[in-house]
């Protein structure tokens, strides 16, 4: 018979998950260089190695370093653009109905596509990439900011001012907490986004960044260069994604959103 | 409805007025970095007569094949690995970590096993279109509501009647929400494959240009690119209107 | 709305004939893990169901009522105790039970007509598109839902996916039914309706029911016995065997005297469970 409360006992779990880690890499190590040629996959220790001397002459802290600049910058500009263009349509509904068919439209464009254009008016560097993924996250608050506007109860707003509540006591007691919780869930969703466009704007075009590591490696034909680069990517993604998906998990199940 | 055919009269003359300040910005100060709106729809015009449907092809073609493999794969292995406890448990950390890690920086190394033809980009996006699906299905494989298994186990199900009956049709919804998610991300991970390194498709059009410095050439790529991108969005959305109907009803109703 | 059928011409069984037993739960205890901690909700039932008794068990919320449903229906393995089927432990799903729990569990995804002809897909209970066409509507006659074939469960009031759950349930017309409040959400005048129809199918068909409800009115109306459940940890305070013929009519019942008299004596036992549950609420707050 089912029982409902059995769930695996942690130990065990974390000895097959352990197991299951060993077999990945000790057939990944055993593969390379014996049945798939060492050129494509490289191979565990290889990678621990390059990883290792990276660290131990510390040239990796200028992509790492790099990467979370440009990440933070374009995420912080995209937010408050976002946030602001969000909140100042979304107090003029007949403009915003207006323009939205051409944001919607600017929406449906794939961003990176602009990387060249930033480029060319910006130059290689710090500007393009945070230009780039600045474009990325605007899009996202802008529209997380007009639902949590539009989520805003007018029968509340109502009852408040019976009540003779002042216009300010309104937005600090109604319109801001029906806000809030929509551009927290923005700013946590396009953080992945914006890690995502910082790395392949270093790889499209940069000369530091992890991206442009992983690039700069697969162009010397060096793949324990692009493993070693993605496995540094991967605990920088895990250490700022990790902890917001916990957050996240508490707020599920989410809908479909149109 | 007349409300509404207005609103749209005033969309075509913002629109209008928009392209006729670029115009005269063009002509009295310098069309250099803004090219111009005659100037982009010539070439559109040129494109049209000459290249486009091809490079629209490959592309079109790279999300299309990468989809057909990563789609189905991904509702599957979510499905299962899902619907089971033991096997969720124990894969659960790996999935975390590899939902945090932004795919597309696997493209270089996926060129480098590849090549510059279309193989790496539709690797990708099945790579790319997997891992969404499989997030969603995976979710909603472990949101089924179990009293609805009981229930139809008390009929007599079995349990892959259980299965096609209850789970599938309840990761629908998750399934649908990782298509709205997948299918945009493939256009994405088809034009980075393309401007990475490729001789062909809509990406490339944007960097052949670009190392041209041809201003009117990417702003028509663009406009190509956000064509391409609405129809995507477009088709995603009418077929979620359809296969969700229920959904809606129960959102509306509450 | 189609009138319900009360014509019922079959021969009434009695309560008091001996007959074997359908189930048997020997001093069952159930714990559930909390927050950390274990709760006892069920405490050394012993319960015995005879082949086609009506058994109503009642008792204030969370008295483990449900629980003990889901016991027979092997969704839920008893912490002690055993629970029997046909003189076989109940070990897995008991799939000769029908079972209306308390949500109601259609498929949202289906309309009502494809929920209530959900059964006919399995391979234990196939049947031709015909049959089934004829025998869902039939059913959607009976819970009086016609002109809602075609709707999705979102698109009903409470009562009526009730009535669509009841109708999914009896199509198959399984042997014994267990019925957690099946008509707790209902407006008074339907529950009256969907009441003695259920008796009359019941007792038509001859099948052996369990009905939780914490209305006491219900129970005494339809059942054959009825078990006062003490409030948690959930044991039997009290049974009574119902005299009353069948078949019933219960819009009749309500009105003799015997009844108050049993409702009354019912009820005495009742109140102070439900004054401990209440008090016990207040408690932990």
């Amino acid at each position: 018979m089912r029982n409902r409360n059995a769930a695996p006992k942690p130990e065990v779990v974390l000895a097959q998950q352990l197991v299951f880690l060993v077999v990945l890499l000790a057939t990944w190590q055993f593969a390379s260089g014996r049945l798939i040629p060492a050129f494509y996959i490289s191979s565990p220790s290889d990678i621990v190695a390059i990883v290792w001397k990276w660290l131990a002459d510390g040239s990796i802290w200028l992509h790492v370093g790099s990467t979370i600049i440009t990440l933070f910058m374009g995420y912080a500009v995209g937010a408050l653009l976002g946030i602001g263009f969000g909140l100042l349509l979304g107090l003029s509904p007949r403009t915003e109905r207006l323009v939205a068919p051409f944001i919607a439209a600017l929406y449906g464009l794939p961003k990176v596509a602009l990387l060249p254009l930033f480029v060319i008016f910006f130059g290689i560097g710090l500007v393009s990439k945070v230009a780039l993924v600045a474009s990325v996250v605007i899009f996202l608050l802008f529209y997380a900011t007009l639902a949590g506007v539009r989520d805003i109860d007018r029968d509340i707003i109502q009852s408040m001012r019976l009540m003779g509540a002042r216009s300010d006591e309104i937005t600090r007691k109604v319109r801001l907490p029906a806000i809030l919780p929509w551009i927290y869930t923005g700013l946590r969703t396009s953080i992945g986004y914006a890690l995502t466009t910082t790395v392949v704007s270093e790889a499209l075009s940069s000369n530091r960044g992890l991206g442009f590591l992983i690039e700069y490696s697969a162009s010397q034909f060096n793949s324990a260069g692009v493993f070693g680069a993605v496995v540094v990517l991967l605990v920088l993604s895990s250490v700022i994604m990790i902890p917001l998906g916990m957050l996240e998990r508490r707020s599920r199940p989410t809908r479909p959103s149109r | 409805m007349s409300g509404g055919s207005s609103l749209w009269v005033q969309r075509v003359f913002l629109l209008a007025a928009i392209l006729a300040a670029w115009e005269a910005c063009a002509r009295l100060v310098s069309d250099r970095w803004i090219s111009s709106p005659v100037a982009i729809a010539g070439r559109l015009a040129q494109w049209v007569a000459g290249d486009l449907w091809y490079h629209l092809a490959v592309t079109a073609t790279e999300i299309a094949s990468g989809l057909a493999i990563g789609i189905p794969a991904g509702v599957l292995a979510g499905m299962l690995l899902g619907r089971s406890v033991r096997l969720a448990a124990v894969f659960r950390p790996f999935i975390v970590l590899l939902n945090s890690l932004p795919i597309v920086a696997l493209t270089p190394l996926l060129i480098m096993w590849f090549g510059l033809g279309m193989q790496p980009k539709i690797v990708l996006v099945a790579f790319v279109s997997f891992l969404l699906m499989f997030f969603n299905s995976f979710s909603g494989a472990r949101a089924v509501d179990d009293e609805l298994m009981d229930s139809l186990e008390l009929m007599g199900a079995t349990a892959s009647e259980r299965f096609f009956k209850v789970v599938v049709p309840s990761c629908l919804t998750w399934t649908i929400a990782g298509l709205r998610n997948a299918l945009p991300y493939a256009l994405i991970a088809a034009v980075i494959g393309e401007m990475m390194l490729s001789r062909s498709g809509l990406g490339h059009l944007i960097t052949r240009s670009a190392q041209q410095f041809d201003m009117t050439g990417i702003y028509s790529a663009l406009f190509v690119l956000m064509v391409f991108g609405g129809l995507v969005n477009e088709a995603t959305t009418l077929m979620e209107d359809r296969l969700l109907r229920w959904r809606h009803l129960e959102t509306r109703g509450g | 709305m189609p009138v319900l059928r009360l014509v019922h011409p079959e021969p009434a069984v009695g309560p008091t004939e001996a007959r074997r037993r359908k189930i048997g739960l020997e001093k069952v205890a159930v714990d559930f893990a909390t927050r950390g901690k274990t709760v006892r909700a069920v405490d050394g039932v012993t319960l015995e169901v005879p082949e086609k008794q009506f058994l109503a068990l009642v008792g204030p919320s969370g008295c483990g009522k449900s629980t003990i449903l889901n016991m027979v229906a092997g969704l839920l393995a008893p912490t002690e105790g055993t629970i029997e089927y046909d003189g076989a432990p109940v070990l897995a799903a008991n799939t000769r039970v029908g079972y209306m729990t308390q949500k109601d569990t259609l498929l949202p995804w289906r309309t009502v007509a494809d929920n209530i002809g959900i059964a006919f897909e399995l391979r234990c209970r196939k049947a031709s598109a015909g049959e089934r066409r004829e025998r869902v509507a039939e059913m959607i006659d009976l819970v009086g839902l016609g002109g809602f074939e075609r709707h999705y469960p979102a698109e009903l009031s409470g009562g009526m996916r009730k009535r669509a759950a009841l109708a999914r349930m009896l199509i198959y017309e399984p042997e014994t039914l267990l019925l957690d409040e099946p008509f707790g959400a209902l407006d008074a005048q339907l529950r009256l309706l969907l009441q003695q129809e259920l008796l009359h199918l019941v007792e038509r068909r001859q099948m052996t029911v369990i009905l939780v409800t914490h209305d006491l009115e219900e129970a005494v109306l339809m059942a054959d016995r009825v078990v006062v459940f003490t409030s948690r940890p959930g044991r039997i305070r009290a049974t009574r065997d119902i005299p009353f013929e069948r078949p019933r009519n219960a819009m009749e019942l309500r009105f003799r005297p015997e009844f108050s008299a049993i409702h009354e004596e019912l009820w005495n036992e009742l109140k102070d469970e439900f004054a401990a549950s209440i008090g016990g609420e207040r408690g932990a707050k």
